[in-house]
Formats: structure tokens, C-alpha cells, sequence
């Protein structure tokens, strides 16, 4: 990857530091904070009670929750191709599908599974669906949210442009908060590897309340949202 | 117990009656009362307007007439609030920001006092009426003294009190604002007198002599028939 | 348009706002539907602890960052043009204009799509690209119905067009966009994706401000509802963000609590519907995101608030929780202050930015009620600062002479009890002839502006003085 430009910074920066009435510093290391109440919410949670958590949260956003079993998974989703208008549908490129034993399914029923060498094609693809699916990468209980680390291959397209977005959310995902996600998120950049380009904290269907502060559902992203949480752990 | 009133400027020109009241209950509470002769005016308008230095002639006086005395009782929450806002108006000045801020540690609100220091809620008074009670915002926010008037009031015989719609909002006061911005402090008081009328009260309590100009001076203006009480003249009824 | 709004001068612009009952009544609604709302989600909130621990948590992170800005800023810079991105530092608007439009010409652009975002209006981008032939086309919704208006303003730093109601902005549309339906929110906003989705995949460009910026990694976060930020972020070949020099969080860890801060502050909710966060990742290979990135970091006058008392101004992260709780914004709306950023925060910051001359007026449209100082989820001492740029305001000789002239009268009256007793003597016989049933209705002088619209107690008769010692003889004599 080439590097890109950088302009104008000393004297901007040089500018601060003189506003600051000190030397430019180049070495700052973070404190330990005094207060960290992030840490607190939810830590004697079990995982059971945390998936509940995630459950009635996701409900409270509109988002229509199903829980399933590894074995009554492909059932599920077959449930919610035909709830939500089947065909066209989509689905991100991501082994998971195929570990949770859904290439089967996926197939039989026409999904187009997103294809980066299709360029453009396949953003057409999504933006015609009924659905798109995908996998949560990390579920967050007190919110409602999943969270996709999107790149070439796990499209962002696919939970966006799709008039219902079904997201699978293995238990195992599930954790108390965002907190967690972005401990791991800095963990990463802290071990100096790169991080996914597009990290995405996704709660329901998109929304609005621009007009006379009336919640209105469905404004530039999905319409509908589907958790579908698998109990795998 | 030893206790120094601060009467205010608004309460020593206008508010005579209130302030006779809160003398007659620290008294009756068994309170030896003292009035430090050198007080005038906290220096509230000046410091409020950004006259910091005129402020701070105010406040030396003041400073100079309390520094000796261990509580200082006062009946506005406003004013209590910016006798603890000295120490910041020192702030460059060492010596009068220590002297400041003693000041500032012993001052108290008359409600404030009987509740948190002398620990009475109940003071044996009777008053017949339909009442609403207005918070100030200086006492609630700078003071954070929510408690204490309403747990007076909640024991004067005879009261009804009333909850007060959007109580947290301001009247409309606001010092040098109400004569600075006059078309917006009229409409600010104006939601507050009609939240109070929507209370079916015939009597508003409040215990910032500030506050009670204000929603006095509306209310007599447009000729409503609301009485409007400082809460000491409350609890002194008997 | 820039930041200032309006020509005309502070109190006209009042008067206009008071005669617009729907208006009022809007900002009314809005602030009390929203308290509940923000107070469930905040210290009403169990789950979460002491809401005060997280303001202090709030507080430390952004005084750190502020304490450091030059280090995070370079960090941050470091990291997006690690990952391919170009970073254009710019002191003043036209600064940012310039590159900006550098940019869209190179690229020989036409259409831009921009995601809600304040700095933008701040320094006017929308004209200066349209002055090199590109089209920008807001997508948040209320940014949206803004523009079909042509000429109109944002009221309120979240929902820029709190002031128009659904009929208004039916007409607006139907005027303007060809739209045939009802002012249901629902059909409105409906009419509103199905104009906008091809516009969000044929844009050359993608424009966003920036909610916070993550210095560890060169990423820009960003806090939405409605989705249009993502369509923005992902369609276009390129995406220029830009941020305010100031909102910029250390790591991600800081952005968690950043975030939680932000969106139960602004709209009580536990998290909004989006938070995308975007890390340069330019290139050929690029799908569904930008082949190229810039981001323009703008100073615009904020460095004037380092190192001074107005240094925990730039703490702010923009969420209206302070204009949500304002009693004097209720009542007058957003486009009274003339300037895009309204209430408390809007007075506080409009004269660090656009200086005295223009926005010295805003400070004294406060009450001084504290109720912004409260609300502000980081701390920001609102209410101080403004008695601060009162203060400023008096020693650069912008108030009137008179007033100045009363407060020095005021200052000697204040520490010289002899002159004060006089005063207190002579009150109740020199206001006698104004005085009628026992107060004040048509004062003298000052007291004018006061009896304009309300009584003025007459003073006492008695002096309290002498009636304390009395009282105390007698109290004596009975003990």
C-alpha cells in the first residue's frame, strides 16, 4: 500500500503546542483512567443471561429475534427467507457459513453469495435483495447490537442495502457490552496488526426522527432487522 | 448555637417580613443570631454582568463583615451560591482566596441549615392553603440543595403542596438578564406563571428573594390571583 | 452562509423567533419529550452505574486529549496515511475549502453525497464546491428537507430542522421535488429514500464530518440513525472527511465510552442504529468502500481556546444535551443566535470562533440557570464560561457605557456601608411618588426595563437594622 500526503502539519501542529505554551510533544502515554465505570456493567453476567439481555434489547429496537439450535439453524433461516419475501437475496462471503453447516441451504435457495471480483455486479445484487445475511462478529446484550468487521470479502453492502438485514449471532459472540469489542479492537492495533478498514456497530433498522421527532423505521439502510441467535456455546 | 444572618440586599429593601420570619424560627430553633453591620450585596449583579473587578469590591465586604463567623444563614439559595463561588473570584489572590473560602465553607441556605446542620424537618408550623413550591436554579444547581424546603413544607400543617410542571426550568430571572433580555425573561416567566396556574395553587413558594421579584412582578402585573410567599413566612406561621 | 446565520441584528432575530408559534412550540415538544427520554438512559439508567462516574470518565478523556492535542493530531495523521489516506491539516476555513475543492477538481467531480455534519456548515463547503461545479446532496433527512428549502439553516446541532413541522416541509417538497403524498412523517421519509438511493450510488464523492477520529488507528467514527453516513462512505470512488480539529479520542477503547456518552446524552438512546467506523483502506481493489481517502483536519479558530479558560470548551462532542435543557433556546429556537451552533454550547463557542463583534451578544442570552453546566455529559463548566466572555466582553470595552458606569457606581455602593445605609434610608422616600397599592409600575431610569413587564416591589418602610436591634433588646429583656 503507498503512502499517502500529509500537509501542512508542523505549522499546525507547532501552532497547538505554542497555544498550549509548551514544546511539541512526541512521546504521550496514556494514562491509567480513574474512572472506567465501562468495566462494571454487566461483568457477573452469565453468558445465559447475557444472551436474554441481548435478546429483549434487540426486541426493544424492532429487531425481530429468533433463538435456534445448531441443528435447527438451516430451518430457521429457511423460516426467515420465506418471512421476509425470499429471492433476491444475498449473503457476505464468510467460512462461517459453511462451519455452521448453511452452504446447503444457501444454495437451494438462490442466495448470491457476494463476490468481490464482481466489482459492481454484486453491489447491484444487494441492492436488489429482499434480504442480506450475515454473521455478527461480536453481539453486544446491552444494546442490541451487532457488530460486522467488514471487508473485500465480508461486504458491508449486504447488511446495508437489502430492504431486511438477518444477522446470525452465535452465542459465543455475545458479550456484555461495547467494551469488549473495542478492547479487542485496540488489543489488535496494540499487537500492530491491521485492523478491518470498515468496523460497523449495527442496532436494528436504520431510522429517523427528523420530522416533528416521530420515530420513523427505514429511512437509507434496511427497513427490518433479523437476529437470529444460535445457541452454539 | 452561634449563627450570623445574612439578610441579602433584596431581603433587607423589599423582603423585610421574610426575613423577620427567618430570624423568629432560628430563634425559636434556639439559634443566637448576630448581624455583622459591614454587609450589603454579595456582588452577585457585577459578577454575573462580567464586572469581575466591581464583584470583587462586593465581595471583600462581604468577606471582611463574615470571616469571623462559623455559619452564616442566609435566606437565598442565589446568594448562598455565590458566596461559595469567592474562592474562584480570588483566584489570582491568595490571601483573599483563603479568607474567601471560609466564607464560602460556613455560608448555608435557611433551609439547608435547619435540615443538614441543626437536623429538624419539623418545625410546628400551620398554614392553610393550596400551595406550589418553585425551585430556584441556583439553590438546585449550584447549592444542589433539592431537598431540604420540601421536607419543611411536607410538615407544615394544613399545606397542600403541589407538584409544579417543568419546575426545573428557570423563571426567567436571571439577575441583570431580566432587564437585559427583557423580551425573553418575559417569556420564560410567563411559562412559569402558567405552570403554576395549572397547579390550581393560590399560593407559590419559593426561597430566593431573586426569583420571587420576578414571579411577583409577573403575576401582580397581569393581575393574577396568586399570593406569593417566601417559604420563612411559611414555616413562621403558627 | 459559513457559520454566521442571518444578517439581521440579535433582538430582531429574538422578535422573529417569539412571533413563530409553531417554532416555539416545537422546541418546547422536543425538550420535553427528550428529557424522559435522556433521564431513563442516563442516571435513570441502573444498568450502567453512576451516570457521574461516566461524565468524570467522559471528562478525563477529553482533557487528556486536549492537554495533548499535537501528539494524538499526528498520530492520527501518521496512521490514516499509513493506510494509503491524505491528511490536509487546515488552519482556517477557506484553508479546507481550497484543498477540498483541489480535490473534487482533480477528479473532474460533479455530484457529492454528504452525511450530517457540522463543521461542513461551519465553513460553508456546500458553496465552495458548488463555485467548481459539484453538486453536494445532504442525506440526512433533515439536512435534506433543509436544502429542498433552499436558503435555510440548522436550528439545532442534532436535528437541524427542528423548527419546521411536517406540513411545512410537505409544501417544501412538493414545491421543490415533485412529491405528491400526505405529511406523514413515514410517507415523507419514504419519498425521501427512494429520491436519494440513486444519488448515494452515483455520487463521485462522499463527504462526512467526523464524530470522533481514533489516533491509534486512523480511523473516523461516525455516529448516525438514519444510514446515510454508510451509503456515503461506501459508494463513491472517493470519501473526504472532515473533522473539527479537536474530536479525536486516543484509542478505542476511549471511543466505547465516547460513544455512550454521546448517544445517551443526545437522544437517550443506549446506542444509535449506526456506528461506523471507517479505516483507510484505499486501492484498486476497493469494492464497496472509496478507492481514495482525505481527511481535513480544521482549526478555524479553535486553537484560540488552548490554554485558556475556554480550553474545556473543546471538550465538547457536540450531542445538545446543554441546548436540550436550555430554558432561554426554548423559547427563542436556533436561528435567533445566528450563528449554526445554538444554546449554551453555541454561546460559548461562537465568540472563541467568529470573535466578539459578531457573536459578543450570545453570553448574556443566559439566565445563568446552570441547567446546561448539569446536563453536559463531559463536564464543561457552561455557565462559567459565559460569565467569562461576559467578563471579556466588558474589559474589550464592547459594553455600553452606561451600564458600565452603573456597576462602578455599584462597586463602591457594594463596599461602602456608610453610602449604603444612606441608600437603604432614602429608598422608600425617593421611590415614593412611583409607588401605587404597594409596588412599582412605571420605574424611573434603569428600573424602566424591569416594570416594562412586571411590578417592582417599593422598598419597605421599616429598616431592618433598627428593627433586628429592637428585636434583640426585647430579646434580652424577656430572657
Amino acid at each position: 500500500m503507498h503512502k499517502g500526503t500529509i500537509h501542512n502539519r508542523d505549522k499546525f501542529l507547532g501552532n497547538i503546542a505554542d497555544k498550549l505554551g509548551r514544546e511539541r510533544k512526541t512521546n504521550v502515554s496514556r494514562p491509567d483512567w480513574e474512572h472506567q465505570p465501562q468495566w462494571a456493567v454487566y461483568q457477573d453476567h452469565t453468558r445465559d443471561e447475557l444472551c436474554a439481555l441481548f435478546h429483549k434489547n434487540s426486541e426493544e429496537k424492532g429487531t425481530h429475534v429468533l433463538e435456534t439450535t445448531m441443528d435447527q439453524l438451516e430451518q430457521t433461516i429457511v423460516y426467515v427467507m420465506e418471512t421476509y419475501g425470499g429471492a433476491p437475496m444475498v449473503a457476505t462471503d464468510d467460512e462461517r457459513f459453511k462451519a455452521f453447516g448453511l452452504n446447503a441451504v444457501m444454495a437451494t435457495n438462490d442466495v448470491h453469495i457476494w463476490d468481490a471480483g464482481s466489482g459492481s455486479a454484486s453491489i447491484e445484487q444487494a441492492k436488489q435483495a429482499n434480504i442480506g445475511f450475515l454473521f455478527s462478529d461480536a453481539s453486544l446484550a446491552e444494546s442490541g447490537t451487532i457488530t460486522q468487521f467488514n471487508g473485500r470479502n465480508i461486504a458491508r453492502s449486504v447488511s446495508l442495502l437489502p430492504t431486511t438485514y438477518a444477522a446470525i449471532v452465535p452465542k459465543s459472540t455475545i458479550v456484555p457490552r461495547m467494551t469488549q469489542a473495542t478492547a479487542t479492537i485496540h488489543k489488535h492495533v496494540d499487537d500492530g496488526e491491521d485492523i478491518s478498514p470498515y468496523i460497523n456497530f449495527i442496532t436494528g433498522p436504520s431510522n429517523s426522527a427528523d420530522i416533528e421527532m416521530n420515530m420513523v423505521v427505514g429511512v437509507h439502510g434496511p427497513v427490518k432487522a433479523v437476529h437470529i441467535v444460535v445457541l452454539d456455546a | 448555637m452561634k449563627i450570623s444572618l445574612f439578610v441579602t440586599c433584596l431581603g433587607e429593601l423589599f423582603y423585610q417580613e421574610a426575613a423577620k420570619d427567618m430570624v423568629e424560627v432560628l430563634e425559636r430553633l434556639g439559634c443566637e443570631i448576630d448581624f455583622p453591620r459591614g454587609q450589603i450585596c454579595c456582588g452577585q449583579p457585577a459578577y454575573n454582568s462580567g464586572y469581575r473587578k466591581d464583584a470583587q469590591k462586593a465581595a471583600k465586604q462581604m468577606i471582611s463583615a463574615f470571616e469571623s463567623s462559623d455559619y452564616i444563614v442566609t435566606p437565598s439559595g442565589s446568594c448562598a451560591g455565590m458566596f461559595k463561588e469567592y474562592p474562584g473570584l480570588f483566584r489570582e489572590d491568595a490571601v483573599w482566596q483563603e479568607r474567601a473560602q471560609k466564607v464560602a465553607d460556613n455560608t448555608y441556605e435557611f433551609t439547608q441549615f435547619i435540615v443538614n446542620v441543626l437536623g429538624i424537618e419539623d418545625l410546628g408550623a400551620v398554614y392553610h392553603a393550596k400551595a406550589t413550591y418553585h425551585t430556584s436554579c441556583h439553590m438546585m444547581r449550584l447549592l444542589k440543595e433539592t431537598e431540604s424546603p420540601f421536607k419543611l413544607l411536607h410538615n407544615v400543617e394544613g399545606l397542600e403542596l403541589l407538584p409544579l410542571e417543568n419546575n426545573y426550568d428557570c423563571c426567567g430571572f436571571g439577575g441583570t438578564f431580566a432587564v437585559k433580555m427583557v423580551p425573553i425573561s418575559e417569556q420564560m416567566v410567563d411559562e412559569k406563571v402558567r405552570h403554576v396556574e395549572e397547579t390550581g395553587a393560590d399560593v407559590l413558594i419559593t426561597a430566593d428573594g431573586g426569583c420571587l421579584m420576578n414571579i411577583k412582578g409577573r403575576i401582580d402585573r397581569e393581575g393574577k390571583p396568586i399570593t406569593v410567599k417566601h417559604i420563612a413566612q411559611i414555616l413562621n406561621s403558627r | 452562509m459559513a457559520m454566521k446565520i442571518g444578517e439581521k441584528p440579535f433582538f430582531d432575530r429574538v422578535d422573529d423567533a417569539l412571533d413563530d408559534t409553531f417554532m416555539r412550540q416545537s422546541m418546547a415538544n422536543a425538550q420535553d419529550g427528550l428529557r424522559g427520554k435522556k433521564i431513563a438512559a442516563t442516571e435513570g439508567d441502573e444498568a450502567i452505574g453512576d451516570w457521574e462516574n461516566w461524565r468524570s470518565a467522559g471528562e478525563e478523556i477529553r482533557r487528556h486529549t486536549l492537554e495533548n492535542l499535537d501528539y494524538y493530531l499526528e498520530q492520527l495523521s501518521e496512521n490514516v496515511a499509513k493506510r494509503g489516506g491524505n491528511v490536509f491539516f487546515a488552519e482556517t476555513a477557506e484553508e479546507a475549502n481550497d484543498y477540498i475543492q483541489q480535490v473534487v477538481k482533480a477528479k473532474n467531480a460533479k455530484n457529492a453525497t454528504k452525511a450530517k455534519s457540522m463543521v461542513t456548515e461551519e465553513i460553508g463547503l456546500n458553496e465552495a464546491l458548488s463555485e467548481v461545479g459539484c453538486q453536494v446532496h445532504e442525506t440526512d433527512l433533515a439536512e435534506y428537507i433543509l436544502q429542498a428549502e433552499e436558503d435555510d439553516r440548522p436550528s439545532h446541532i442534532v436535528v437541524p430542522s427542528l423548527h419546521k413541522n411536517k406540513s411545512q416541509i410537505r409544501d417544501t417538497l412538493t414545491e421543490k421535488a415533485g412529491y405528491t403524498g400526505t405529511d406523514q412523517p413515514e410517507e415523507l421519509t419514504a419519498f425521501a429514500r427512494s429520491q436519494l438511493r440513486d444519488v448515494f450510488m452515483n455520487a463521485d464523492i462522499g463527504i462526512t464530518g467526523c464524530n470522533f477520529g481514533v489516533a491509534e488507528s486512523g480511523s473516523v467514527s461516525l455516529v448516525t440513525n438514519e444510514g446515510n453516513a454508510n451509503m456515503v462512505t461506501s459508494y463513491p470512488e472517493t470519501q473526504i472527511s472532515v473533522m473539527g480539529m479537536e474530536r479525536l479520542v486516543p484509542t478505542w477503547e476511549d471511543l466505547d465510552v465516547m460513544v455512550n456518552l454521546l448517544s445517551r446524552s443526545a437522544v437517550g438512546q443506549k446506542i444509535t442504529t449506526y456506528v461506523t467506523n471507517v479505516t483507510p483502506d484505499v486501492g484498486p481493489e476497493s469494492v464497496d468502500g472509496p478507492k481514495d481517502f482525505h481527511l481535513v483536519i480544521v482549526d478555524g479558530g479553535r486553537s484560540k481556546a488552548l490554554g485558556t479558560e475556554f480550553q474545556s470548551a473543546l471538550h465538547c462532542i457536540r450531542c445538545a444535551a446543554c441546548v436540550n435543557v436550555c430554558p432561554v433556546y426554548r423559547h427563542i429556537g436556533g436561528h435567533a443566535y445566528g450563528s449554526i451552533y445554538q444554546g449554551p454550547i453555541g454561546a460559548v463557542l461562537s465568540p472563541i470562533l467568529g470573535g466578539y463583534e459578531e457573536y459578543g451578544e450570545l453570553p448574556y442570552a443566559s439566565s445563568l440557570c446552570a441547567a446546561c453546566t448539569e446536563a453536559c455529559p463531559v463536564k464543561i463548566p457552561l455557565h462559567e464560561q459565559l460569565i467569562r466572555h461576559r467578563e471579556i466582553y466588558v474589559e474589550e470595552n464592547y459594553a455600553e457605557k452606561s451600564e458600565k458606569a452603573a456597576m462602578t457606581a455599584f462597586g463602591i455602593g457594594a463596599s461602602t456601608p456608610s453610602l449604603f445605609k444612606i441608600a437603604t434610608k432614602g429608598a422608600p422616600t425617593f421611590a415614593k411618588p412611583f409607588v401605587h397599592d404597594g409596588s412599582i409600575s412605571n420605574g424611573p431610569g434603569p428600573m424602566k426595563l424591569w416594570t416594562k413587564i412586571r411590578e417592582f416591589p417599593a422598598p419597605g418602610n421599616e429598616n431592618f437594622r433598627k428593627w433586628f436591634q429592637e428585636h434583640k433588646k426585647g430579646d434580652s429583656r424577656n430572657a
